[in-house]
């Protein structure tokens, strides 16, 4: 810019020069200086004129104002929590030094592995860093008078230092620790020590030892994990037996692909070295991201969360479409009040561009205002849903804090707002303004275009939360398979010192079952490794049937469980018999219908006898067919179980479920199962619940997707009520006269009321119907987020819809009916 | 603004006089005013001071627009033209100074 100004008057003198003009030198300074400030302020300064002014004609229509800013500012609100929500569970960056450098390595396809694959990977020097963790642990947290679990994660010692994570308090576990150490969360320490910062140096009691308390995280600590986990407290594995997952740290340089070939490379020394039967340690090895959006792609579970997001935004985005047009539409109505001004602005000379950039600063202001107010709405929002508690088996806490993505997200909404509120209505104006007479007639059709076009963004809007909230109602319908209303359930944890061999806790095992089924009022009792929607072990093996040497690959939900847990769990047994002691001869299972389906072809299932185990060579007799259960979630399609019974395997968790089957009401057994549990084991931690309560994970995710999507249908028929609302007061007060005029000819309310109904049924009829065809090709794809035998193009729902969008029609209409049955002929003919 | 010799002129006159000449093609700006000068039979003599913020301007309001190109002496130089706004401009501001000059004429003759 500089240059051009200067090039241009250096030409100038070389012309003038040359014509023998030579111009005195001087004042070229000062008129390049007049050129820059011409140019660089000009764009600042118009903007600031115009917002001053579009500030200064808004002022004079407060109702206006405050409409356009409550519906922006919802629809910003809503897109910015949802947008935070979601980058927050999907992309939160865990709180350790440099995370870009760090990567999790899987061994064998394994995503936990021992100690001694970690430490030859350590010792190859390949990574500049090697830590592991086990984040599945519950430890015994005795307070002196009762034992809580605790849930939390085992680490390797260098967990701390080689990741950087930042401490609260203290300092974090280090290399040189004893192995009685622990670290604390903020929310724990919180809770359990009411933020007593002497706790730090202290010694608690912890699976029965003294750990002495080295660290607190701060409160806004992200676990490396991610998902919003939050484990409760941090110690340093000191069992042989524990498997932990891989984090390692980059050497400066090394990229992702490098550091995979040579951890292959490290693996094939590994099966050369310490080889092991049932797999090769080189066989699937992979180095993946830790956080970000490379971890979402190579993990494809999560994918279906992305997607759920991804549709999430979309919808909420519509909403905001909403709330423009209906600005748009106000603005609409005000700009026929400005067409003067406009003419006159135009004779005098601006420019077009110009003209358009100083409407559009109406919208500018109002999107900038109504931003600001849904980002402030957002944050309110967000500090409310990560008080939630979620009923899921470990903690989950979701911090969401705003941060530049949120910003460019809302710069991004403020633009396409002004654009989307401002752009009709300014061309609008300007066009008429050139012809006024023809066009008052088509800005009218041009506002009930508008908000035909709400309406029919709002029916597909509440088609889907519909859809949503229907699919809470039938997964609650959904029966899991098992007993939820008489029953009792207790999860156990064992302490390690005491129980680490699996005699002893068999023994403590077949006493507790034999005491808890003692109970008055209890049925049955039974224990077992897994209950469903609180955990579960899958396996994926290969089954060998010795009958015609088959060999099948076979994906199951495994369980290990004590003879009377079918009967405790009203599970029913629809062949054969449950496990019995005579069967310590053999190796017995109970499998159920899906398995018999999917693995057994056209045999009969009891007495058939297939191979498996470590080296594929026990043979496994079926001797009794169950019901299949629900395992994960309410809505998932049938899996494949196996029960083993639990006396026939090497037991190496410490934690145990009980099941009891009670004749009077649950709620009332769960004192005495609890005092019953504290007086075989005091140093055991329990939860007892009744099952109904302890179930809530399987429909999670059905409640939330009924939450989101359901408040936000809602929000869009809002939205588009007031759209509706505003045309029809518009169109009522223009016809003012027609309306006296008829009056005074004789027309009785009846007519009127007609006259007004027609108008608005126009518009609703219309834009319904043109939202319900695009609801109905937009919804199909949902299917994959509704539990079976709920189909998204189900025509009840879009007779619901359809319904509730005509009587919100006939609501929003109400008001303009009442204000043009009140007009009185003689002041309406006296109106000009 | 100029050598005693020269008649004062309005910043809103010269806005015409640049308009105008622009009528007869594309131009840069020292060609504007050579043309100005030869027109007006050598009378008016537009200096540099006021014609580039006249013409800087006109850019910005619209009424003219620039690219850059070669003169006659190929030497890069930016080119003036006018824009439909700009004649739109040319022809409201022609017809005010026609009623403003016979105004003027009418009282001095009076």
């Amino acid at each position: 810019m500089h240059r051009q100004i200067e090039d241009e008057l250096a030409f100038h003198r070389e012309m003038a020069a040359r014509h023998g003009n030579p111009i005195p030198l001087g004042n070229t300074a000062v008129l390049a200086e007049h050129g820059y400030a011409l140019w660089r302020f000009n764009f600042l300064e118009n903007l600031w004129r115009d917002l001053a002014y579009a500030a200064r004609g808004l002022r004079r229509s407060p109702w206006l104002v405050l409409a356009a800013l409550v519906s922006l500012g919802l629809g910003v609100g809503v897109n910015a929590t949802m947008f935070s929500l979601g980058s927050e569970f999907l992309f939160s960056r865990p709180s350790v030094r440099d995370a870009a450098s760090l990567v999790y390595v899987r061994i064998a396809g394994n995503s936990h592995s021992s100690h001694q694959v970690l430490e030859f990977l350590a010792s190859s020097g390949l990574f500049a860093d090697v830590a592991g963790e086990n984040e599945e642990i519950t430890a015994n947290y005795n307070d002196g008078a009762e034992t809580h679990p605790v849930s939390g994660v085992f680490t390797t010692k260098n967990y701390f230092t080689a990741l950087g994570i930042p401490m609260l308090y203290g300092r974090g576990i280090a290399p040189d620790d004893p192995d009685e150490v622990a670290v604390l969360s903020y929310g724990f320490w919180s809770r359990q020590f009411n933020g007593d910062r002497t706790v730090v140096g202290r010694a608690i009691n912890l699976d029965g030892r003294m750990c002495t308390v080295v660290g607190i995280l701060p409160e806004h600590h992200r676990s490396l994990i991610g998902f919003g986990y939050s484990p409760e407290i941090y110690l340093p594995r000191y069992l042989d037996s524990t498997i932990l997952a891989i984090y390692a740290r980059l050497k400066p340089g090394m990229s992702i692909p490098a550091a995979r070939a040579g951890a292959v490379t490290v693996a094939k020394r590994m099966d050369a070295q310490m080889p092991v039967a049932e797999f090769k340690y080189a066989d699937d090895v992979r180095v993946s991201a830790i956080a970000g959006y490379e971890r979402l792609r190579t993990e494809s579970d999560l994918m279906t969360v992305a997607v759920f997001f991804g549709m999430l935004l979309a919808v909420t985005g519509l909403v905001l479409l909403i709330a423009c047009v209906n600005v748009a539409s106000l603005l609409l109505a005000r700009a026929s009040v400005r067409r003067r001004e406009i003419a006159i602005r135009l004779a005098i000379g601006a420019s077009r561009g110009r003209l358009l950039q100083q409407l559009l600063a109406d919208s500018l202001l109002l999107a900038l205002l109504g931003a600001a107010l849904g980002l402030a709405l957002a944050q309110v929002t967000a500090i409310l849903l990560t008080r939630i508690h979620l009923p899921t088996p470990v903690p989950i806490r979701l911090q969401i804090e705003p941060d530049w993505r949120l910003a460019v997200y809302a710069a991004v909404l403020t633009t396409f707002s002004t654009l989307a509120c401002g752009l009709l209505p300014a061309w609008q104006s300007m066009r008429e303004s050139l012809a006024p007479s023809l066009h008052r007639e088509n800005k009218m059709r041009l506002r009930r275009v508008l908000v035909a076009a709400q309406v029919a963004v709002s029916v597909i809007v509440l088609t889907t939360g519909l859809l949503f909230l229907r699919n809470l109602v039938h997964s609650s319908a959904l029966s899991p398979g098992f007993d939820v209303r008489h029953t009792v359930f207790a999860d156990v944890n064992l302490p390690p010192n005491g129980y680490s061999d699996a005699k002893r806790k068999a023994g403590y095992i077949d006493r507790t079952v034999g005491e808890l089924a003692a109970l008055p009022g209890i049925d049955s009792a039974a224990a077992a490794r897994v209950v469903p929607f609180n955990g579960g072990t899958r396996f994926g093996s290969t089954l060998v049937f010795p009958d015609n040497g088959a060999r099948t690959q076979a994906f199951f939900h495994w369980n290990a469980v004590t003879p009377q847990f079918f009967r405790a769990m009203d599970i029913p047994l629809l062949q054969g018999r449950t496990f019995s002691p005579t069967d310590r001869s053999e190796m017995v299972v109970i499998v159920n219908t899906e398995f018999v389906q999917r693995y057994l072809g056209h045999r009969q299932p009891l007495g058939t006898v297939f191979l498996w185990g470590r080296e594929g060579k026990t043979p496994y007799r079926i001797i009794g067919v169950a019901a299949p259960t629900k395992t994960t979630t309410i809505g998932e399609d049938p899996q494949p179980q196996l029960y083993e019974p639990l006396a026939q395997i090497e037991n190496d968790r410490q934690e145990i479920d009980f099941v009891l089957r009670s004749a009077i009401p649950p709620a009332l057994q769960l004192e005495a199962v609890r005092r019953t549990l504290h007086r075989i084991e005091p140093m055991a931690g329990a939860q007892v619940a009744t099952m109904s309560s302890s179930i809530g994970l399987a429909f999670l995710p059905s409640q939330v997707g009924a939450l989101l999507m359901g408040s936000t249908g809602i929000l869009g028929l809002l939205l588009a009520s007031i759209g509706l609302y505003g045309v029809m007061a518009f169109s009522v007060a223009r016809r003012t006269r027609e309306i006296g005029v008829r009056v005074a000819l004789g027309a009785d309310r009846g007519h009127i009321t007609r006259m007004v109904l027609k108008d608005s049924a126009r518009v609703t009829l219309a834009g319904t119907a043109a939202g319900l065809l695009v609801a109905f090709l937009v919804t199909k794809p949902l299917a994959m987020f509704l539990v079976p035998g709920l189909k998204p193009t189900d025509p009840l729902n879009f007779a619901v819809v359809a319904l509730a969008m005509l009587a919100t029609g006939l609501a929003a209409t109400w008001g303009p009916i009442r204000r043009a049955l009140s007009i009185d002929p003689n002041s309406a003919l006296r109106e000009d | 603004m100029g050598k005693a010799a020269q008649p004062a002129l309005l910043q809103g006159t010269l806005d015409l006089l640049v308009l105008h000449a622009l009528q007869r093609g594309a131009m840069h700006g020292y060609a504007i005013a050579q043309t100005i000068h030869l027109l007006s039979d050598e009378v008016l003599k537009v200096e540099e001071g006021s014609l580039y913020p006249a013409l800087w301007r006109l850019e910005l309001d619209g009424a003219i627009s620039s690219k850059s190109g070669l003169s006659e002496n190929n030497r890069k130089a930016k080119f003036y033209q006018i824009t439909r706004h700009g004649q739109k401009l040319l022809a409201e501001q022609e017809a005010t100074w026609v009623r403003l000059s016979a105004a003027v004429s009418r009282v001095l003759a009076g």
